[in-house]
């Protein structure tokens, strides 16, 4: 009778205990109602399988039924471009690379989301991103200062080294914390053409523009003097700019592949998959390949570290190339609300973490700082961290696009030696220079460097 | 009664051809006229909707200050004589030698127009494989005899030529086709009149099959042409433009400005450059197809 006694009380007791726990975990997942269902226009990125079960499991909790138009990455602004010029959206939400964002923004495409529900505030545990989803119209500028949301980042997607922790470790080497470290390495380890010790982007246009972001903030260089405010003084020739761009091409040429000047982006995670790189600079939506023992060699072996400082005394800075998904304005508001619903519940932690465990990208703090991150497979959360809230989010004016065409061909010219760096750099001044004072902007450039 | 009838036979064509017409226009007009409209102006977008301005000297500034437009004019050159020469000869010899085979003719045919039946996305993502630096087939085979991995699509000097044998492998099976037909309708007994006066192969082929293949290579060679100056989907895949302005054509150049800079006004401006050259080209064909028929 006591046995019996003891097993009634102990099942009271965790009876007692779940129905405490219960609410605590139902609250981490909102209540959104029954909405209509809903289509998301979607890159066809790495990170997209860990977006889909997120999909799957908002249509298990809730019974709202969301479709997916997964699109390869050059398809995806042309059809965001016709869906919000047209009469009628056929998206709900729209994923748009926050590069373009302006774009959408200056046309006045997108619904605030505080106008779709004024009660909406984004979760503050919710990463900045280079706070690409918030726009001030005034200042034509991406700010939560003086701006309103216009979306929810799906991912924060910025630069990461990945390393070979195995080779590392069988040199005595530590992790990487400087493009010196990486480059003391690679002559340490590489043996090309069997091993390279270190790989980036060198692809003309977006592929080089992006990946030479890290070494140019990283030396303190920028772009533009200050776009904030309106002063478009074209800094691209600058000595520090010069500087980035020589160790750039520097460590290109002795570390990377021989066609380094066409890699690609795929190419990079190929090289790393495959066993034939030693580092690699890619954006963490790469670094499921890695993990994935159908595409990969070095399952366990690659570890990772934040973007490294690229002048002595100065912190490493990533560069911001994250996705926003955002409410079209020309559809219904019951349509709008619907699209929001699934952005209320994408941003709770119980959604972020099932994102996570699915090989997406969290965008909120709590998460990359969870128990997750303490696990082998998960061990990119904290130098991605540290990536994320460092990086900058460079090219956020109208002109972005055009001065990325630029960039892309001149420091492409300079890196197979079509030019030296300093003509490279002087010819881009002129052209944006040119860009700018076509666009009305004050504008002007710095005396040209040596050529 | 009879001269309304009179009228009616006269006007029956025309209303005739009105649905044609009215159709010709809506499609194809309208959307020059719209492409011209655009050429000469700028674009913006506010609230939601297009704002359209007038300013033709604009676009005609960035015309004429556009640093790659001499490299994609150059290059698109090089590629259209080129490509199209390469394929024309090799689309040729391809369609004499079929003409000869006596058994499987319809296999063989089959076999070398399979290119042309490929997706282009698939030609690149097949062609970025076999030119890849690391692993593709082509690096591995030079291996073989210890020689040195190519740079394919690297490296300036190889980039463009790389991508010209990537068009000719896909079009040489559209001239093969067009000059197959002719070889095979040329009249058996003028060849065999030829053997018979005591020419050798060569000379009927050269002074017997050439002149009579003539106008369908005129025709074959407009045609290609026209397609190579509006090539776009090798080169994108392969090279984007790259390495530096080593593969920058026309199109390419077009594709950047009109949908990733979203610059439309010049964009237009550029279109109605590319239409206008193939036009310009197409009345010199013609031309020059009279000529040769005259001769």
């Amino acid at each position: 009778m006591r046995h019996l006694l003891f097993h009634y009380i102990r099942a009271l007791a965790l009876t007692l205990f779940l129905a405490l726990c219960a609410p605590a975990v139902a609250q981490s997942f909102i209540e959104v109602g029954n909405q209509p269902p809903i289509t998301i226009l979607i890159n066809a990125s790495p990170w997209y399988p860990g977006f889909q079960s997120a999909v799957d499991l908002y249509t298990k909790q809730t019974g709202n039924i969301v479709k997916l138009d997964v699109t390869p990455y050059n398809g995806v602004l042309e059809k965001a471009r016709n869906a919000v010029r047209g009469a009628t959206s056929p998206y709900d939400l729209l994923n748009i690379d926050g590069f373009w964002t302006i774009e959408f923004y200056e046309g006045g495409f997108l619904k605030p989301i505080k106008d779709v529900d004024p009660t909406f505030e984004l979760p503050k545990e919710v990463l900045a991103c280079g706070n690409n989803h918030y726009w001030n119209a005034a200042k034509r500028w991406r700010t939560p200062d003086g701006g309103v949301l216009m979306g929810v980042p799906p991912n924060c997607n910025v630069h990461i080294i990945g390393y070979r922790k195995d080779l590392y470790d069988a040199a005595g080497l530590p992790t990487p914390k400087s493009y010196a470290d990486l480059k003391d390495a690679c002559s340490k380890i590489q043996k090309p053409p069997q091993l390279y010790g270190f790989v980036t982007r060198g692809e003309r246009g977006n592929g080089i523009r992006y990946d030479f972001m890290p070494f140019m903030h990283g030396h303190g260089a920028d772009i533009v003097k200050d776009p904030l405010n309106g002063d478009f003084t074209v800094t691209v020739n600058a000595p520090e700019m010069l500087a980035a761009l020589n160790q750039f091409i520097d460590l290109h040429k002795s570390c990377g592949p021989a066609n380094h000047a066409s890699v690609g982006q795929a190419d990079v995670i190929q090289l790393m998959s495959s066993g034939k790189a030693v580092a690699v600079q890619v954006v963490i939506a790469a670094w499921s390949n890695f993990e994935d023992k159908n595409k990969s060699t070095v399952v366990g072996k690659v570890a990772a570290a934040a973007v490294p400082s690229a002048a002595s005394g100065k912190p490493g800075v990533a560069s911001i190339g994250n996705w926003d998904l955002t409410v079209p304005k020309n559809i219904s508001p019951e349509q709008q609300k619907a699209g929001l619903a699934f952005l209320k519940w994408f941003v709770t932690p119980q959604a972020q973490r099932a994102y996570a465990e699915a090989g997406g990208i969290p965008v909120r703090r709590d998460t990359l700082i969870s128990d997750l991150a303490s696990k082998p497979q998960y061990n990119w959360m904290a130098p991605y961290l540290q990536s994320v809230e460092t990086a900058a989010s460079p090219l956020g004016y109208a002109e972005g696009a055009a001065v990325e065409q630029v960039l892309g061909l001149r420091l492409n010219q300079a890196l197979i030696g079509e030019m030296s760096a300093g003509k490279a750099l002087n010819i881009a001044a002129s052209e944006i220079e040119a860009l700018f004072a076509k666009s009305g902007r004050k504008t002007g450039k710095l005396e040209p460097l040596p050529e | 009664m009879k001269r309304l009838g009179t009228i009616i036979d006269r006007a029956f064509p025309y209303i005739s051809l009105f649905p044609a017409i009215t159709v010709f226009i809506a499609l194809s007009v309208y959307p020059i006229i719209n492409l011209l409209t655009m050429s000469v102006s700028t674009f913006k977008f506010e609230a939601g909707r297009e704002i359209l301005t007038f300013d033709p000297l604009k676009n005609l500034h960035q015309f004429s200050t556009d640093a790659l437009l001499k490299p994609a004019i150059f290059n698109t050159l090089i590629f259209v004589i080129v490509s199209v020469v390469l394929a024309i000869a090799i689309g040729l010899w391809l369609a004499l030698l079929a003409a000869r085979v006596r058994r499987g003719k319809g296999l063989l045919r089959t076999m070398i127009i399979l290119p042309i039946l490929v997706p282009p996305i698939a030609i690149g993502s097949m062609w970025r494989l076999i030119f890849n630096y690391e692993f593709g087939v082509i690096n591995q085979f030079l291996s073989l005899f210890e020689l040195d991995p190519v740079n394919w699509l690297g490296d300036s000097r190889f980039a463009l030529l790389s991508v010209i044998l990537v068009d000719v492998w896909h079009w040489v099976p559209f001239i093969f086709l067009i000059l197959f037909a002719a070889v095979e309708g040329i009249p058996a007994d003028v060849v065999e009149a030829a053997y018979i006066d005591g020419a050798n192969q060569s000379q009927v082929t050269r002074y017997v099959m050439l002149p009579m293949l003539l106008p369908a290579i005129i025709v074959a060679f407009t045609f290609r042409a026209i397609l190579a100056f509006k090539a776009f989907d090798e080169v994108f895949l392969l090279t984007s433009g790259g390495p530096g302005t080593a593969t920058e054509i026309i199109s390419l150049l077009l594709y950047k400005t009109f949908f990733v800079q979203n610059n439309m006004g010049y964009g237009a401006m550029l279109s109605i450059a590319v239409i206008l050259t193939v036009v310009s080209f197409l009345l010199v064909s013609r031309r020059a197809t009279t000529v040769f028929e005259r001769k």
